[in-house]
């Protein structure tokens, strides 16, 4: 087959069709991550205009231009937005888009994942933007504290549209980090080990690792405020045993990681970038790992620092301020490990480079005032003050927002198959540069003459008049700059010349494609046996065009790609992607009216929905699979390998374990809110406790092992081709777990006191909830696995349907014993 | 996955180290350990710095068997993790020796 008609036939299998029906049903990766890109620019314009109004009203003292509480909207929405809208997907966009082909493969592991996300994302964004426009947008801070968004003191729906539309766009954040996670373990080329990825991919990974377990505390937080505000829960309710303080536990147990998640892609550009600008390779790779690894873990021993003047000891105090120093450590070892290389190398000043000057200056300068922030008694005195808004925005424009302008420059030629036109950008750079210094150095001196954070005007004696005044000049320069990125890049789009193939002489895989990339990535997937496979291998992309690769035959129109083993890149098997479908955008609007109708407070109304989503979640995992034996396929270089339905540890197994630790870490916060509100809490112990409960506490566990157990047996059944006794055992199971589901609602509704009460009793009813909710998943899964043995999916040697449901019931079974010690926890002490 | 595991052994070790001090912490504060008199200190002082001395003792005992890794990469990572968890356990427990206890 020659070169063109293999790119036609790939196209036709990979690719999307074209106007309404390609956007509404692609789950191609390349799409899915430049509508990303594209959105998440969109908000960042949004969320650049309310920062302009924002300057526009302290421009001068006593301002009139918008009173407190339009004001109140804006910065919240401008610190949503940005953190949540434009942040999080941007770097989301950039991952979908660039991994596979940073990493020799042809899409990322769940593509119909991806496009799920995006639709909760863009469904997601869209509902906090309307309530904007509209007039009701949250304005309780981009941080939501209670009490003030609690009911007393927001009644309106201002804060229910952050709690639910961040959530919403949440689903996307979470399903992304499982989809990076699993994409970089498994869907490299062959040959490509752990120690020979692109530093981008191992970025992405600690990143996605990362967000795995640091949203689900801000998920948990979030359920449990909607619940306080629209059932009278009292979670954080003082006056009723609950705490504003767990409220800022949880969330700043996801934010201030998500300060690092934010980072660390970044930083993955800057490794990226930097060495191909410096004609030179990165300095001290493994030294970088290691660092990011232990940046990683540290981040999350930080989050009480943003605590710090809330009454803590002092004892626990210097536990996160010791952590918040040394975090630096691992920060500083990557500044060194740039900086070396650029020494090593021979440096060449072009507008990739200059954003990355631009990184190094800002992020330095944003870093040394965190660590004095990190210093208790320096905190004490400058909490809440623009100081920390200088701060902040020193170390995420330019810990962020820098590497991403510079990898934007850096990767356009890749996207549009264009070249660039001088000096635009370079005028965008100067002007940004210089506007952002004039904007936020200056906040650094007024916050340390005292001027707070989130006060819409202030007296003219104070001293902050011409400061102010200067930031605000500064912010417009800092607009019109990005306004010029984004006249250059459409300039760049719509007329400039084309670009040549690898323009940047870089080495990594995503340059060894035609630009721009075609739908299926590489004719065939390349074997790698270097970290940088172009400069070991100069013709590899022809080779690959010709077909010299894996997977170079077509059959039967498949999406396939190749698995490999997580640390020596060994060829594993072939994974069989599904093709476009409607099935994620539909999901995503069923989701979505679940959101709407507990925002519009139709709670009667919010079950259906959810049983829609149930159904198409069914329906979605119906669609894969096939009854037909398939065994080994040839996949070139005369090697054979099964496909994923065939092979053990295929990427849905993967995906389930991660979206299990994801889970878990839900459960473990709602447990530690729990231990939290015993401890530290007021109005405790309760007026009331469990008195009796034991009888349907033993049934529970009993029928919990019982359906974990009997799960297990349908599985090994299964995947030993005895149908019959897989069939009988998942039924079993699925009785098993009913028998669960009433033993546990038996004993919330007969012993547990009303939810509405105490915070004891929410924390127990919010348990109970939660074993129900997963003992249903794992009747759900008993019951797919018997009609999959029914409709002949399920048949020997078959591990992948099986194997999941094992491990849903398997946590569900764990779930409910942990549930269970808690909630009787009372009752066995007394 | 052996090469992740083994990366993050030492770092795993540090958050649960640190989860410990912080929860004995929160505990201690509750049920009055501080006023309880035990052998010329009292209860709550004696158990945060012994708990934190036993955590140094198993970060530095996780250096030690950091050293068995494969060679490359994976050894590099090993020690890494080994090394900066015990010495971030050292750093971040510090304050139960010189700090006060619940005020």
């Amino acid at each position: 087959m020659s070169a063109l008609s293999r790119h036609r036939a790939l196209t036709a299998i990979w690719g999307s069709p074209r106007g309404w029906r390609g956007t509404v049903s692609s789950v191609n990766h390349s799409d899915i991550g430049r509508r990303f890109i594209l959105a998440a620019f969109a908000f960042f314009a949004i969320g650049g205009v309310l920062a302009m109004l924002i300057r526009a009203q302290l421009a001068t003292p006593g301002s009139a231009f918008v009173g407190p509480e339009i004001y109140n909207q804006l910065f919240t929405m401008h610190g949503s937005i940005m953190m949540f809208l434009f942040a999080i997907p941007m770097f989301e966009g950039l991952a979908l888009y660039l991994l596979p082909k940073m990493l020799g493969s042809r899409d990322m592991a769940f593509p119909r994942l991806s496009a799920y996300g995006w639709w909760c994302y863009v469904f997601g964004g869209s509902i906090l933007i309307a309530a904007l426009a509209l007039g009701v947008a949250p304005d309780s801070g981009w941080f939501m504290y209670t009490p003030l968004s609690s009911k007393a003191y927001t009644p309106g729906i201002n804060a229910d549209v952050w709690l639910l539309g961040i959530t919403f766009v949440e689903i996307s954040a979470v399903s992304a980090a499982i989809e990076i996670t699993v994409s970089i373990l498994r869907l490299r080329a062959p040959g490509m080990r752990l120690d020979r990825m692109p530093l981008l991919a191992w970025y992405l990974l600690v990143t996605a690792l990362m967000m795995v377990v640091a949203f689900p505390p801000l998920i948990l937080g979030s359920i449990l405020l909607e619940v306080e505000r629209a059932f009278g829960w009292p979670f954080f309710d003082p006056l009723r045993g609950g705490s504003p303080l767990l409220w800022q536990h949880l969330f700043w147990l996801f934010g201030h990681p998500e300060v690092y998640i934010i980072f660390l892609p970044a930083a993955g550009v800057v490794s990226t970038v930097l060495p191909v600008m410096a004609r030179t390779r990165i300095l001290g790779y493994g030294w970088i790992v290691a660092a990011l690894l232990a940046l990683a873990f540290l981040s999350f021993g930080l989050w009480v620092h943003h605590m710090f003047t809330t009454g803590i000891p002092h004892m626990a105090l210097g536990f996160f301020s010791a952590a918040s120093a040394l975090v630096a450590v691992p920060t500083a070892l990557q500044i060194f490990a740039w900086i070396g290389t650029l020494w090593k190398g021979r440096p060449e000043l072009k507008l990739p480079m200059l954003y990355l000057l631009g990184f190094f200056v800002i992020f330095v300068l944003g870093g040394l005032t965190g660590v004095m922030l990190a210093m208790v008694p320096f905190d004490w005195q400058a909490h809440d003050t623009h100081f920390v808004v200088a701060h902040l925005h020193y170390v995420l424009v330019g810990g962020f927002v820098f590497p991403m302008l510079a990898g934007a420059y850096y990767w356009l030629p890749h996207f549009t198959g264009r070249a660039r036109i001088p000096l635009l950008g370079e005028a965008a750079f100067w002007l940004i540069l210089i506007g952002f210094n004039l904007t936020f150095f200056l906040m650094h001196l007024t916050g340390l003459l005292g001027m707070p954070r989130r006060i819409y005007t202030y007296p003219s004696d104070m001293g902050w008049t011409w400061l102010n005044l200067l930031s605000s000049v500064g912010s417009f320069i800092m607009a019109f700059g990005f306004a010029m990125f984004a006249v250059d890049v459409a300039l760049q789009i719509f007329l400039s010349r084309r670009a040549r193939r690898n323009p940047w002489g870089a080495h990594t895989l995503e340059w060894a494609m035609p630009l721009p990339a075609p739908a299926y990535n590489f004719a065939s997937q390349p074997r790698v046996a270097d970290g940088e496979p172009l400069a070991a291998d100069p013709d590899l992309p022809l080779r690959l065009a010709r077909g010299e690769g894996y997977l170079a035959e077509i059959r039967h129109g498949w999406r396939e790609t190749m698995a490999v083993d997580v640390t020596t890149g060994a060829v594993d098997h072939v994974i069989i992607l599904p093709g476009n479908t409607r099935l994620p955008i539909i999901t995503a609007l069923a989701t979505g009216c679940f959101f709407l109708a507990l925002l519009f407070g139709f709670y009667w109304l919010a079950p259906l929905p959810l049983v829609a989503v149930t159904v198409l979640g069914w329906r979605w995992a119906w669609t894969l699979g096939w009854r037909e034996e398939i065994g080994p396929v040839p996949i070139g270089a005369g090697e054979t390998a099964l496909t994923h339905r065939e092979a053990a540890g295929a990427p849905g197994w993967w995906g389930s374990v991660f979206l299990l630790v994801a889970d878990g870490t839900l459960l473990g916060s709602l447990l530690f809110g729990y231990a939290f509100l015993w401890v530290v809490a007021p109005n405790w112990p309760p007026p009331e406790l469990i008195a009796a409960g034991l009888p349907q506490g033993a049934v529970a566990a009993l029928a919990a092992l019982a359906g974990t157990v009997l799960t297990r047996l349908a599985a090994s059944a299964g995947v030993a081709g005895n149908n019959a006794a897989s069939s009988r055992w998942a039924s079993l199971a699925v009785g098993a777990q009913a028998v669960v589901i009433a033993a546990l609602l038996w004993l919330g509704l007969a012993e547990l006191p009303a939810p509405t009460g105490h915070a004891y009793a929410a924390s127990s009813w919010a348990m109970i909830a939660y074993g129900v909710l997963h003992a249903f998943i794992a009747l759900l899964c008993a019951a797919f696995i018997r009609a999959r043995i029914a409709s002949g999916h399920i048949r020997k040697g078959r591990v992948l349907e099986t194997s999941v449901a094992q491990l849903f019931g398997d946590y569900a079974g764990l779930a409910t014993w942990l549930i269970l010690a808690c909630v009787l926890a009372p009752l066995v002490l007394a | 996955m052996m090469l992740l595991a083994r990366a993050s052994a030492g770092l795993i070790f540090w958050a649960f180290g640190f989860s410990v001090l912080y929860g004995l912490h929160g505990i201690g504060c509750a049920y009055g350990w501080p006023s309880t008199e035990v052998g010329g200190g009292n209860l709550f002082r004696w158990v945060m710095v012994a708990s934190w001395l036993l955590l140094c003792a198993g970060g530095a005992a996780l250096i030690w068997l950091a050293k068995a890794a494969p060679s490359g990469l994976e050894r590099r990572l090993s020690l890494t993790s080994a090394v900066v968890g015990c010495a971030a356990t050292f750093v971040t427990g510090l304050p139960v020796a010189v700090t006060s206890a619940c005020v």
